[in-house]
C-alpha cells in the first residue's frame, strides 16, 4: 500500500470512528466530580486493615497482589526476550574489551563529568533504595525505586566507562537480582500457602503505623519487586551497551 | 473546562496514531506508540481525580481525609512498567532488523521488493 492510499484509508477510518469518540466524550462523567466506589473502599479499609499509609502500594502489593505478580513475570519475560533478541548468536560471552564504534576515536572523558558522576551516582543509588524501602509509607515503591536504581547504574557507566562498569556491576549479579526478586515475590505467595491460607495472603505481623516494617508481606514483596526491576534495567543497559561494541574476529554481531 | 482531560487523552492517542500511520522509521514508530500510551495514563488519572481531595497517601494527613482514587493510580503504574518493557523489546527488535537489512524504513522492508 502506498503512503497515499494508507493516508486516505486512515482518514476514512478516523472519520468513521469520530462520531463514536465524540459520543463517548460527551457521555464521560463530569471531571473530578463523580463517585469512585473502589477507591473510596480502599481508602476506607486499607489503612486500618493493613497498617500502611500509601494506598497505591496497598492496592499493588496486597489487594491486587496477584495481578502484580503477573506484571512482574511480564517484565521478566520482556527482559528475557530483549536479551535473547540482542544476544542473537553472540552467546553468553561478554568481553572486557573496550567499547569501540568502527574507526571512530574515543575521546577521553572530561574530569568534570567523572567528578559529577562520582558524586551523583551513589546518591542516586541511595535515593532509589530509600524509595524502594519506604513503599508503604510515602510515594514510591519497588517499581519506581528500581527504575531510579537503574538510572544510578547508568550514571556509573557515564562516569567510569564501559570496562569499569562491567567490573563494578557483574552481569551475574544483575541476573541474580532479576530472577531472585521475582522468585522472592512468588515464594512469599507460596509461603502463605504453607500456613494454610490462600496464595499471597498477608500472613506476617502487620507492625506499627508508620514503621518501615509495617504492612506484613507488603515490604517483602515490594523489596522483591525493587530487586527485580533494578536487575531488569541493569540487564537491559548491559545488553544495549554490548551492542555498541565491535564484534571480535569470527564473532557474530 | 471539565472536558479538557478527556480531550487531552484523546488528542495524545490521536496524534500518536497519526504518527504511526505516517511513520517512515521504526524508532519513530516506537516513540509514537509511547505517545499513544501516554493518552491512557491521562485518561486513567483523570478518571480517578476528585476536586478538593489529596493524594491517597496518608502519611502527612490522617486516614479518612478525602483522597483521589488509588486503584487507577496503581493501574497507571502497571501501564508504565508494561510500556517500558515493551519499548525495550521493540527497540531490541529494531536494532536486530537494522543489522540484518540495513534500514528501518517500513517501505524499504517489504518482503516482495527485495
Amino acid at each position: 500500500m502506498s503512503p497515499r492510499a494508507r493516508g486516505i484509508l486512515a482518514t476514512l477510518a478516523a472519520l468513521a470512528l469520530a462520531p463514536g469518540a465524540l459520543a463517548v466524550l460527551r457521555a464521560m462523567p463530569a471531571f473530578g466530580d463523580h463517585p469512585l466506589p473502589y477507591g473510596d473502599a480502599v481508602n476506607r479499609i486499607a489503612p486500618a486493615e493493613r497498617i500502611v499509609s500509601n494506598m497505591v502500594t496497598a492496592v499493588n502489593f496486597d489487594l491486587r497482589g496477584f495481578d502484580t505478580l503477573g506484571e512482574e513475570v511480564m517484565l521478566l519475560a520482556a527482559v528475557v526476550g530483549t536479551v535473547v533478541v540482542l544476544r542473537g548468536s553472540r552467546g553468553e560471552g561478554v568481553g572486557d574489551r573496550p567499547a569501540t564504534c568502527g574507526d571512530r576515536p574515543i575521546p577521553p572523558r572530561s574530569e568534570a563529568v567523572v567528578l559529577l558522576c562520582r558524586i551523583i551516582a551513589p546518591l542516586t543509588l541511595l535515593y532509589g533504595l530509600y524509595v524502594v524501602l519506604h513503599a508503604q509509607l510515602t510515594p514510591g515503591g519497588g517499581f519506581q525505586g528500581g527504575a531510579i536504581i537503574g538510572s544510578g547504574l547508568l550514571l556509573v557507566w557515564v562516569g567510569e566507562g564501559y570496562n569499569a562498569w562491567r567490573r563494578l556491576v557483574p552481569g551475574v549479579v544483575l541476573h541474580a537480582l532479576e530472577g531472585g526478586g521475582a522468585g522472592l515475590y512468588a515464594l512469599m505467595g507460596f509461603g502463605a500457602m504453607l500456613t494454610g491460607a490462600a496464595f499471597l495472603t498477608n500472613v506476617l505481623p502487620l507492625g506499627e503505623w508508620g514503621s518501615i516494617l509495617s504492612g506484613g508481606v507488603i515490604p517483602v514483596v515490594n523489596f522483591g519487586v525493587g530487586l527485580a526491576v533494578s536487575g531488569a534495567f541493569g540487564m537491559l543497559f548491559l545488553e544495549f551497551l554490548e551492542e555498541t561494541r565491535e564484534p571480535k574476529d569470527g564473532e557474530e554481531p | 473546562m471539565s472536558a479538557l482531560p478527556w480531550l487531552v487523552a484523546l488528542w495524545l492517542f490521536a496524534i500518536g496514531f497519526y504518527g504511526m500511520m505516517t511513520s517512515r522509521h521504526y524508532v519513530h514508530l516506537i516513540g509514537c506508540l509511547s505517545v499513544m500510551q501516554s493518552g491512557t495514563y491521562v485518561l486513567l488519572l483523570a478518571a480517578g481525580f476528585r476536586w478538593g481531595a489529596g493524594p491517597p497517601i496518608f502519611s502527612d494527613h490522617p486516614p479518612g481525609t478525602p483522597a483521589v482514587d488509588p486503584v487507577v493510580q496503581a493501574l497507571v503504574l502497571t501501564d508504565i512498567v508494561v510500556g517500558a518493557a515493551v519499548t525495550a523489546l521493540l527497540l531490541a527488535l529494531a536494532l536486530q532488523l537494522h543489522k540484518r537489512r540495513g534500514t528501518l524504513d517500513p517501505e524499504e522492508l517489504k518482503p516482495m521488493r527485495r
